[in-house]
């Protein structure tokens, strides 16, 4: 145990006088004339239910959070009357602009409209035994194995921040809940299609896991969120929908297609997150850029693993003769080429400017695709 | 500047090298041929899906989890073929006994099934129409408060011991993730309530934060478990209970028989992982009954807890009249034995009947069952 509470309260006289009053009929009261804003949330659009936004309300709403969070630092509801000698909790990221994004209660109503459930929601018989084609079986295999080093990873990485950010951000906090969420069903699903098609569990990735540890120790959370939701974000949800290309059955595309929109949702955010952050402590992009340029390297440890590459030309190609493998490569150096482009006007999006030029990860990739 | 990983793939000849013959079709192929288990699984019970349980094959199974791990210290997914050179992940739970409960398997498959949507699950156009009276709205929107405020706890709590388990528990990090949801899902429909009820937010509730502090603080998974999943949450779900059968309208009884089936398989968690620890470890029996120790002098003090027992007594009784109090007291007495002993008969369950015997919690509950009885 760490911490003890202030006293014994069954050696307690004041407790047991207070509560014998208080069973004898005589309340105290003292909360009920509090003096906070007597507001009403109502639903806008009755179809949608009452959202976060409805609820945006004066001193209650997350329009009010101040930038710097200081006198709150306690499990206090947002917008409650504070009472004397409250805990400090001990949380170490108040600052709005380094958690927030405009889109953050959205994302989060967006992330429980749209759930799903591995068990049910993938047509697991169609897999039964396996694809008629060994070879194929393999490499998804394979790549499901790599997807599930990740979605671990991926799972990891924002409960690693909740405990230390502040309460005033309940709707973030709940975000990156649901990305956990997210996570744990794409752990889930990837395993559960490895091990339906009869190869069993593949290999894991060294250079993989050294780049995705590296991504998942950043060092303040807007460092994390670009790393996790903008940087990783953009090639996973790019692995997603090359699988949900290749996919041979609809089990296959439909797991893939229905992870891409998780995905899609933790990218938003890292973008969204990135924007805000820079708009308000805009002495960070040189920061941000250069954070970049030291963890872009990762992607390469990721992409150009063995345990990712190869299955994917393979599935690409259909097949490991020089015909398909040509095709499969084909497909893997547009798939890089494209998936570095669109992660580079995500980043322009963010204010980081044009990364092309100044990027280590674009001009390898270019070197190797052009 | 914080790990570092031992290469940086973009300066990296060897690795680039490797690369480019890979992007021409020279492909190194070895990782077809590595020596996992060859396995088919399918669904038991096509109804239910394929589930975990169904996953539970040779080293890929929760079953052939050793009580140590050993082997696997970075993020592979069990039973994969682990290479030389894998990462340590700094994983500081690494005994099954620490965390792993029976049937955990089926815990997480029911978050996952379950999931409702505060959003839209709960008429809330009906509510915004419902007029509370001033003292039973305020009362609600006091007890209200008080849930918005301790249901992130469960959050803060769980996420805080996610990263520090062995990637071999991913069945239990996945269903840790699934209880961040849930908690984040109550603080949002507790929250939404109290400002629909248009009384806004209330007060907080001083002696709850510093035990609240005390769950955030605890040493070890297994101490974070007890506290959380069995003692505080077991006595949120009869208070759940308690506030249905209070509640002052269909919608709100609704919300409350919503979130107890979460809370019901977070207490079921922390039954079973107690129960787990119990048969598997009887030598740490000591230790927990000192946390229970200290857990249990936060659940007396709460008499301190106003803001929680007063409108509680009004929602009960129904009003502020001195005979509406009295009924309120006399159903709020009923409710603080309940939960007492629900949390007492939990702990007996999973092994641990001697509790009743040394605990000082229930010497004064049993004092105050024997005064009504004569």
């Amino acid at each position: 145990m760490a911490f003890f509470a202030q006293k014994d309260f069954f050696d307690d006289p004041a407790l047991i006088e207070l509560v014998t009053n208080i069973m004898a009929g005589n309340l105290t009261l003292g909360w009920y004339d509090v003096d906070t804003p007597r507001m009403r949330a109502v639903p806008a659009d009755p179809a949608r239910g009452l959202t976060y936004a409805d609820c945006n309300l004066g001193s209650y709403g997350y329009d009010a959070i101040p930038e710097l969070v200081r006198n709150r630092s306690s499990m206090a509801a947002r917008g409650s009357v504070l009472v004397p000698d409250l805990p400090d909790i001990g949380y170490t990221v108040n600052r709005k602009s380094d958690v927030w994004a405009p889109c953050v209660p959205a994302l989060y109503e967006e992330a429980k409209a749209r759930r799903w459930a591995p068990a049910v929601d993938v047509p697991w018989a169609e897999l039964k035994g396996g694809h008629d084609d060994p070879l194929r079986e393999t490499a998804m295999a394979q790549l499901c194995t790599l997807l599930e080093e990740i979605a671990l990873v991926a799972m990891e990485a924002p409960g690693r921040w909740v405990f230390w950010i502040n309460q005033e951000f309940l709707e973030l906090k709940s975000l990156l809940c649901a990305q956990m969420f997210d996570e744990a069903r794409h752990v889930e699903a990837c395993r559960k299609r490895a091990l339906v098609g009869g190869r069993g569990l593949g290999r894991a990735s060294v250079t993989a896991e050294h780049a995705l540890k590296e991504i998942l120790c950043a060092e303040t959370y807007p460092e994390a969120s670009l790393g996790s939701n903008l940087l990783l974000g953009s090639f996973v949800l790019a692995m997603y929908r090359a699988l949900a290309a290749l996919a041979a059955t609809r089990a296959d595309r439909l797991l893939a297609t229905l992870s891409m929109q998780d995905v899609a949702r933790s990218v938003a955010y890292g973008i969204g997150q990135a924007e805000y952050h820079l708009a308000h402590q805009p002495a960070k992009v040189d920061a941000f850029g250069a954070y970049l340029d030291r963890i872009e390297h990762t992607m390469l440890g990721i992409v150009g693993s063995a345990e990712f590459l190869e299955p994917l030309v393979l599935l690409a190609g259909g097949g490991d003769g020089p015909d398909a493998v040509e095709r499969g490569t084909r497909f893997a150096r547009r798939w890089l080429a494209a998936t570095c482009e669109d992660y580079f006007a995500r980043c322009r999006r963010t204010g980081l400017g044009d990364r092309r030029d100044r990027s280590r990860l674009g001009r390898v990739l270019g070197e190797l695709t052009g | 500047m914080s790990y570092l990983s031992p290469v940086d793939y973009t300066e990296d000849r060897d690795f680039l090298d490797r690369l480019q013959r890979r992007l021409r079709g020279d492909l190194d192929l070895s990782w077809m041929h590595v020596d996992t288990e060859k396995v088919a699984c399918t669904a038991q019970n096509e109804r239910r899906g394929l589930t975990f349980r169904d996953l539970d094959v040779g080293s890929y199974g929760y079953s052939a989890l050793p009580e140590v791990i050993r082997h696997n210290r970075s993020f592979a997914p069990r039973g994969a073929a682990l290479p030389p050179g894998l990462p340590d992940l700094q994983a500081e739970v690494n005994r099954t006994s620490e965390v792993w409960a029976y049937n955990i398997e089926g815990y997480y498959e029911e978050a996952m099934t379950r999931q409702w949507n505060a959003t839209t699950d709960i008429p809330w156009a009906d509510l915004a129409g419902a007029e509370l009276p001033e003292d039973i709205g305020k009362a609600y929107a006091q007890l209200l408060t008080f849930l918005t405020e301790v249901e992130m706890i469960a959050t803060d709590v769980p996420a805080k011991w996610m990263g520090r388990l062995a990637a071999d528990f991913f069945e239990v990090k996945n269903f840790i993730a699934t209880q961040a949801m849930d908690e984040a899902r109550h603080a949002e429909i507790f929250r939404k309530r109290a400002l629909s009820t248009g009384y806004g937010l209330m007060r907080a509730s001083r002696h709850n934060e510093w035990n609240l502090k005390f769950l955030r603080d605890a040493d070890s998974f297994a101490e974070a478990s007890l506290s959380l999943h069995l003692q505080a949450e077991g006595m949120v779900l009869t208070l759940f209970r308690f506030s249905e059968y209070v509640s002052p309208t269909e919608a709100d009884k609704k919300l409350f028989r919503l979130v107890m089936q979460d809370e019901a398989r977070h207490v079921g968690y922390g039954m079973q992982h107690l129960k787990w620890v119990l048969d598997h470890h009887p030598e740490r029996r000591e230790i927990i009954h000192q946390h229970l120790d200290e857990a249990e002098n936060f659940v007396f003090g709460a008499g301190y807890a106003t803001e929680v027992m007063e409108p509680f007594i009004i929602l009960a009784g129904k009003g502020t009249k001195k005979e509406q109090i009295a009924e309120g007291v006399r159903i709020q007495q009923m409710f603080q034995q309940k939960q007492s002993e629900e949390y007492f008969d939990r702990l007996a369950k999973c092994g641990l009947p001697e509790r009743r015997e040394r605990s000082r919690l229930w010497k004064i509950l049993d004092l105050t069952l024997r005064q009504q009885a004569a």
